[in-house]
């Protein structure tokens, strides 16, 4: 391990990584600042950059979209008070009320310093768990692995939105989606109608394209959205001393955040909440949350950004992507031909070192490109929606069409876009569709063979031979509902 | 007490879409699901290709049907901000422009149904400087087209007769 660690940093050394990073960086910063725009819609569009790229090239370019994107959210919702994301509602909160005050440098630095200091420390975390992780996960076997993916799933569906009865509804849609094809266990054809362009199932990257950026884009066409005012940016840098007083709300959020990270589903605005709830609760001076308090923007930015290096955990060792961000990340592994799974550490550990060690030299050039751009970035607010989302369109197009040069993709692209914006309008979440359905042939694979392990008695299986899957499988509904009940209180 | 009656909003549409193809799925599995190889009179898996989609199916059938029943009574007009007749027609008239977009990709080529559709766009959010519209529809697709095939070296559909002038101008 320690030789794949040293091997891995060598690889992530690399000149063209640090390129492709910091264009991530600046290109997800671009996107998040920009507001009705988001990081998942810009990972979506660039996702088939990244095909085209080394995997230590193409992910960590990624993984710069990915960061960048999250901390450019913030810049509209302090200076507008327009969340570009669900994570930086709360940090809208006091951020916006500091810009109010004339301070809203101070609360634009402190989102990216908090951002910075809770995804650092959280990467590191993952470097140091993720292999032991690894370890345990090669001892499943399909009746272990079927248990955890159906957990993961009911994690998700618990955890995603205010009915988890309609995010079921959504992950057995995506599910049935994944059927669409060839059998993995037969390799017989199954709801393919007898259309050639069915055989080889539905392209995943048409299906992200289509229900994660070209709702977005309508969102904006439909409402019309036109440019905002900006009021200037003003006001002095942060202080060492103001850094200072927030440092204990900013671990405290970067511990919330972490420990979020690695439970499939729950991702950053749970985090961000529960982590603007601890600094609160725990605050001498709780009345000043919401009046345009430095903590409060610390402890939102260092929470969700906190969260992005765990959810890596759940991700490379057992394939499950614990959001809809990950999800595509998923896709460029696999693209890439990396499966993610217990498996990808034996066979290419100096690459996942590699990709984990360049998440840490993305923080430090995020910080770098954050602290200079910030001015630049805060300007784009501002900028027409009538000259981005015609490229928007011409680039998600385009992306769908380069990875199977086929045109039958674009057609897809359009019917996932608009089945997108349908579930959007009758308010289904897509992301437990998403996740059915890229989980769903490793999930009857792993339930064919435990049907074969168990000789037709599923039931006496599991109760005297599998032990530790019987009690994920009883667990599971348990486990959903307390998570449902905990989603509920938090987001209120 | 809870009204047995069920308005149509969106919401209730999609459950009850979801919940007829489930059922039919179910009920025409044979017809939808090709028979498993056998080998020697044996079938070569543990479970049918069909079993797995018949479960999931039915599943997805029992809990939209668990949905529906849950709504009852509470799927007034106050839960659903309904779009405005303005938004709608602006919603149609994007996708009418992708569809039209995707289907002439390719006999069109990128580049032409590119700067149709980007001008299509740019008219429908409202811009009206022809020389802003002109530039953007036309400069980006190109600088697209350039990134895609010299940087990434993938193909995008075009025209012969634009694919030649690109391979002279680039001296190929």
């Amino acid at each position: 391990m320690i030789e794949q660690f040293f091997e891995g940093f060598g690889m992530a050394l690399r000149v063209d990584t640090f390129v492709m990073m910091s264009l991530g960086l600046f290109g997800g910063m671009l996107v998040g600042a920009l507001p009705g725009f988001t990081t998942l819609m810009a990972m979506a569009i660039l996702l088939p950059i990244s095909f085209f790229l080394d995997p230590i090239v193409g992910i960590p370019f990624l993984l710069g979209i990915y960061k960048g994107g999250i901390f450019g959210g913030s810049i509209p919702a302090i200076l507008i008070s327009m969340p570009g994301t669900g994570a930086a509602v709360a940090t809208s909160r006091d951020g916006y009320k500091l810009t109010q005050q004339g301070k809203s440098r101070k609360a634009l630095d402190m989102a990216l310093f908090a951002s910075v200091f809770g995804d650092t420390s959280s990467d590191i975390f993952t470097i140091l768990m993720i292999f032991p992780i690894a370890f345990l996960v090669m001892q499943f076997g399909p009746p272990e692995l079927f248990a955890v993916l159906l957990m993961s799933l009911v994690i998700i569906a618990a955890t995603s939105g205010n009915n988890p009865l309609k995010a079921l509804v959504m992950m057995m849609l995506g599910l049935w989606l994944s059927f669409i094809g060839t059998d993995p266990l037969g390799g017989v054809e199954r709801f393919t109608f007898g259309l050639f362009d069915l055989k080889s199932g539905i392209p995943l990257l048409p299906m992200l394209i289509g229900v994660f950026a070209i709702p977005e884009v309508a969102a904006v066409v439909m409402r019309n959205e036109k440019t905002r005012q900006l009021s200037a940016l003003m006001g002095e840098r942060l202080s060492r001393a103001e850094f200072q007083r927030c440092l204990p709300t900013i671990c405290r959020s970067t511990v919330i955040g972490t420990a979020i990270g690695i439970v499939p589903g729950l991702g950053q605005v749970v985090a961000a909440m529960m982590g603007y709830s601890a600094a609160k609760n725990a605050s001498s001076h709780p009345e000043t949350f919401g009046e345009g308090e430095l903590e409060g923007v610390a402890a939102a930015e260092a929470a969700n950004n906190a969260v992005n290096g765990p959810t890596m955990v759940p991700l490379l060792t057992l394939g499950i992507p614990g959001d809809n961000v990950t999800a595509i990340l998923l896709g460029a592994f696999v693209a890439q031909g990396l499966r993610p799974g217990p498996q990808l550490f034996e066979e290419q550990g100096p690459i996942v070192f590699a990709i984990l060690i360049a998440m840490v030299f993305c923080n430090l050039l995020f910080l770098v490109i954050g602290y200079l751009s910030i001015p630049f970035f805060s300007r784009l607010v501002t900028i027409k929606v009538s000259v981005l989302i015609p490229l928007v369109i011409v680039f998600a197009f385009a992306g769908a069409y380069v990875f199977r040069s086929d045109t039958v993709d674009l057609l897809m692209l359009v019917g996932f876009g608009l089945f997108g914006i349908l579930a959007k309008i009758a308010r289904f979440d897509v992301m437990p569709m998403v996740m059915g359905f890229i989980l769903g042939p490793e999930m009857e694979y792993a339930f064919g063979q435990t049907v074969a392990m168990a000789n037709g008695d599923a039931f006496s299986f599991f109760l005297t031979e599998r032990h530790g899957a019987f009690g994920v499988l009883v667990a599971t509904p348990i486990f959903g509902f307390l998570l449902w009940r905990r989603m509920q209180k938090v987001t209120g | 007490m809870k009204s047995l009656s069920l308005r149509m909003t969106p919401e209730v549409t999609v459950l009850l879409v979801l919940a007829i193809a489930g059922g039919l799925g179910v009920l025409f599995i044979d017809a939808l699901v090709a028979p498993p190889k056998l080998l020697f009179g044996r079938s070569l898996t543990a479970i049918t290709p069909s079993l797995f989609p018949v479960i999931i199916l039915s599943t997805m059938t029992a809990l939209s049907i668990l949905a529906l029943i849950l709504l009852r009574g509470t799927a007034g007009a106050d839960r659903d901000a309904a779009l405005t007749h303005g938004e709608w027609r602006r919603g149609f008239i994007f996708f009418a422009i992708m569809t039209f977009y995707a289907l002439v990709m390719e006999p069109f080529g990128f580049l032409i149904s590119s700067i149709i559709a980007m001008t299509l766009l740019s008219l429908q959010m409202g811009n009206r400087s022809v020389w802003q519209i002109a530039l953007l529809s036309c400069a980006s697709p190109i600088l697209l087209y350039l990134a895609a095939t010299r940087l990434l070296a993938v193909s995008l559909p075009e025209l012969n007769i634009i694919e030649l002038a690109y391979a002279r101008l680039l001296g190929e």
